[in-house]
């Protein structure tokens, strides 16, 4: 997979499971924040990183340990879309 | 929940039914012995599902409670334990029919409903069971409870989540200090349903394994199931009838952190709020509280946070502290009222139950959480937390009747 | 000993008073205007089911809240994690609070009371298993399966911070909920409180009144219609709204120059025996908190607002509990069912509107409920003599 492919099915998740407004979805991008606080960011709280976790989980078949800081890897698209990639069994 | 130190509300009566069985003695038990009573899932499918255990009340306790099969099996539970309350306290025809009935409840009839439902999109055709639907909200338990016993006061369903059985003891208590009644019948009730277990599954907060409430390895929760119902009544009517008190509800308070529809506040600020509120309506000073029953559900957060706000109550080390979940499960809307019941029997016995599965304290957690074994202290007075999901917190505090 | 908050000073007994209301309803959505404005209209919020196809046999009418108007009401931002319900009920209480011009904090209360809940979520949530397994579970969706979600993110909503409470029952909950919070303030636990209901109008929940005939028309007698004490009366319509009243203590209100509308002069709630669901004129009170209350007024009402719905069981039945003790020459009450259709807000809209009559001045408005199970309430609004 791609990391334009991954990117394209982040952002189904997003308007499936956080349920983003499909238009506001095309127009996001890798280098989209996704963490509330931060500037410009889609805002996403504790409860939407869970959601968009276990889309992930499903999606892409991997495990995400919710007991490991990952504020880092789910910073942005880009670097959702890059950890993701470094878990998946078939790149 | 008023500052009204004369107007005295003594708890007269205690039923439940619970992990470990029909009646408050197997509770005492069970508790006592450090005994936990959270075992593999049997009630209800779990495959996927991380968490493969559960506290269920035992199938032969269901089999014996002595009410009609074809009530919902939540129904079940709430009529046995307010029924043993109810004995408990003495009351008679008229007491009763003059008293409030205040019940917590969250599931309602959904064990049912989930059965039906499920073989309904399984097969693809109506199945039979729809009438499960007549007892699926929570309202049924209150509605049931007061035709069977004839209770004519106040009647209220509360769903507050986890707080849902501690909200029903301190709303019952205020509608006496209140001059509303001199009699309530109040406690909380859950049966198991799929939709919590697999609700709190989802949210990733279920222990794979029975919890370890304030162990650094903890995990998260595991669900449980019962009833518990206490009789509160105003002190000098039950004195005067010739009742007896199991204790004083001392105090109670109730706040909301209007924070955040999951996570507690960080700070644990409405938990702080809802412990001094309690210790006000008491008139007491932390310094009084011999024991706290934490809400201590083995989540990572909630028990890092309940710690920093207990710290703030009562100071570092300031209290002995210990969770009945690590022993009878999450019980739902009926937790609140279950430790209730089990904050009073301590007091009564002078045992503080303990946290079971704890090997190695948290270090964020600076109190003795009574590892493993059940240790004898003089009590006088305790407190009981139920923090519900949504930021509901309830804080009770009994004092031992001394007869 | 380690600090805390300072212990809360003691308080007696306050007097309760009403100083904002707002609501969302079939009619109109607003402050204490469009609850006014609601009252007034010439034509009634019920109206042909739109949202879904009604059920074969079943009911065809409902009092239905437009989801443009709802939509005004709630950001994009804020409407992505929000049910439809948890709208209706942020929008609401957000309405009362800036009706009412309150502040935030932690004197602040909330009871929330409501007859099914976010059923249309729990629908959803079950869905997702059955269709997909353990990873069609959605952590989102979840919090709304339990009925304390719409007090949740109201408390969140308007700043809530005092006790916040979630009350279910028939018919009579919007009633409950607003005398529970007149008890909080009464009492001290709160210095004010946000008191109403809300429910909204699902398909799983209407096909389930449906095939358990509890719509009109019940029993499949036409015409279909809601007709509260009628002699062809047939059964309850649905509605959908969410109203909500703020209560609050007498010297608060006057301390900080709020509009007050009315007073909470009196209220008890308690219960008549009966089965669950049933109801009955020949069921009778036998010393409820509402008997106990209503009996021993000595002067008349100026008006009395009543529960019934349409359902012959609570309206054959409310009229027999007002006659045992109000009197046989007790008038026939005024329903607003007919108005907004039945759901857990139209007991609130009964004390908004009993408040807006009381305002005027004269003998003080009843409100009263009673419901299938025996859930019975009253609640006594008075002018105040403070506004």
């Amino acid at each position: 997979m791609t990391e334009k492919e991954v990117l394209d099915e982040l952002k189904t998740i997003v308007v499936e499971r956080l349920r983003f407004d499909p238009a506001r979805a095309a127009d996001m991008t890798s280098d989209t924040t996704l963490p509330k606080g931060v500037d410009g960011s889609l805002g996403l709280d504790s409860l939407d990183f869970i959601e968009l976790s276990v889309g992930i989980e499903e999606r892409f078949g991997i495990v995400i340990d919710e007991r490991q800081d990952l504020s880092d890897e789910f910073l942005s698209f880009g670097s959702l879309a890059r950890f993701i990639l470094s878990k998946s069994p078939a790149a | 929940m008023t500052s009204d130190p004369s107007s005295r509300v003594v708890v007269s009566g205690l039923g439940v039914v619970s992990p470990y069985g029909l009646g408050v003695k197997s509770l005492w038990t069970g508790l006592s012995a450090g005994a936990c009573a959270i075992r593999p899932v049997t009630a209800i499918a779990i495959e996927g599902l991380r968490s493969r255990v559960a506290a269920e009340v035992p199938a032969e306790a269901l089999d014996a409670l002595g009410v009609s099969r074809r009530r919902s099996r939540a129904d079940r539970l709430a009529l046995a334990a307010a029924r043993e309350a109810l004995a408990d306290a003495g009351l008679d025809e008229r007491d009763r029919r003059g008293a409030a009935c205040v019940v917590g409840a969250v599931g309602g009839g959904m064990y049912e409903v989930e059965e039906w439902y499920w073989e309904e999109a399984r097969s693809g055709r109506p199945a039979p069971g729809q009438g499960s639907l007549r007892s699926v909200l929570p309202r049924a338990h209150a509605d049931a409870i007061a035709f069977r016993f004839g209770l004519c006061g106040p009647r209220e369903t509360l769903v507050m989540a986890c707080a849902s059985g501690a909200a029903a003891v301190a709303l019952g208590a205020d509608l006496i200090r209140d001059g509303v009644v001199d009699t309530a019948l109040v406690g909380g009730v859950d049966a198991l349903t799929r939709i919590c277990f697999m609700g709190f599954n989802a949210l990733k907060l279920l222990d794979p394994d029975p919890c370890r409430p304030f162990d650094r390895e903890r995990r998260g929760m595991s669900i449980g199931e019962a009833a518990a119902f206490l009789v509160l009544e105003d002190a000098d009517r039950c004195r005067a009838r010739g009742g007896r008190a199991h204790a004083w509800l001392a105090g109670a308070g109730m706040t909301t952190d209007a924070h955040h529809v999951t996570a507690p506040h960080p700070e644990g600020e409405g938990m702080v709020r809802a412990m001094s509120q309690a210790l006000a309506s008491a008139g007491m000073a932390p310094g009084e509280i011999d024991y706290v029953n934490a809400h201590g559900t083995g989540t990572p957060q909630n028990d890092r946070i309940e710690a920093l706000a207990l710290a703030r109550v009562f100071g570092e080390g300031g209290v002995l502290v210990s969770s009945s979940k690590s022993l009878v499960g999450h019980t739902m809307a009926a937790a609140g009222s279950v430790e209730a019941v089990v904050t009073i029997l301590a007091l009564e016995h002078g045992l503080v139950p303990p946290t079971a599965n704890l090997t190695d304290v948290d270090p964020a957690v600076p109190f003795d959480c009574v590892p493993v074994v059940a240790r004898p202290t003089d009590l006088d007075a305790a407190l009981s937390n139920s923090f519900g999901f949504g930021g509901q917190n309830v804080s009770l505090i009994f004092r031992r009747a001394t007869d | 000993m380690a600090g805390s908050a300072a212990p809360a000073p003691s308080r007696g007994r306050s007097r309760v008073v009403v100083t904002g209301m707002g609501t969302v309803n079939a009619l109109t959505s607003g402050g204490r205007g469009a609850v006014v404005e609601a009252l007034a209209a010439e034509r009634s919020g019920i109206g042909p089911l739109r949202a879904f196809a009604p059920e074969p046999g079943g009911s065809g009418l409902a009092a239905e809240v437009d989801d443009g108007r709802l939509a005004a009401l709630i950001d994009g931002a804020e409407a992505r994690r929000l049910s439809r319900i948890c709208r209706l009920a942020v929008a609401a209480c957000r309405l009362a609070v800036e009706d009412a011009a309150i502040a935030p904090g932690a004197e602040l209360g909330l009871v929330v009371g409501s007859e099914h809940g976010d059923f249309r979520s729990s629908e959803e949530f079950a869905g997702g298993y059955l269709r997909r397994g353990p990873a069609g579970l959605s952590p989102m969706i979840f919090p709304n399966t339990v009925m304390n979600t719409m007090a949740s993110v109201a408390a969140i909503a308007v700043g809530a911070r005092a006790a916040s409470v979630t009350i279910n029952q028939a018919t009579v909950v919007g009633d409950l909920a607003v005398a529970r919070g007149a008890a909080l303030v009464a009492n001290g636990s709160a210095r004010a409180v946000v008191a109403g209901g809300v429910d909204e109008i699902c398909e799983i929940v209407y096909r389930h009144l449906c095939r358990l005939g509890a719509l009109s028309p019940m029993g499949g007698r036409a015409p279909e219609g809601c007709r509260p004490y009628a002699a062809d009366h047939n059964g309850p319509v649905l509605g959908e709204g969410a109203t909500f009243l703020v209560l609050e203590a007498l010297d608060a209100a006057r301390a900080r120059g709020a509009s007050i509308v009315a007073e909470i002069a009196d209220m008890a709630w308690g219960s008549v025996p009966a089965a669950p669901h049933a109801g009955g004129a020949r069921t009778l009170d036998r010393g409820s908190p509402v008997r106990r209350l209503l009996s021993a007024r000595a002067r008349p009402f100026a008006r009395c607002y009543g529960a019934a719905n349409g359902d012959p069981g609570v309206d054959d039945w409310e009229r027999a509990l007002l006659a045992q003790d109000l009197g046989k020459g007790a008038a026939t009450p005024t329903s607003l069912a007919p108005r907004f259709g039945q759901h857990g807000g139209l007991g609130a809209l009964r004390v908004a509107a009993a408040a807006l009559d009381a305002a005027h001045g004269g003998a003080p408005v009843l409100v009263h409920g009673i419901a299938r199970g025996g859930c019975r309430t009253a609640l006594i609004v008075g002018e105040s003599s403070a506004a």
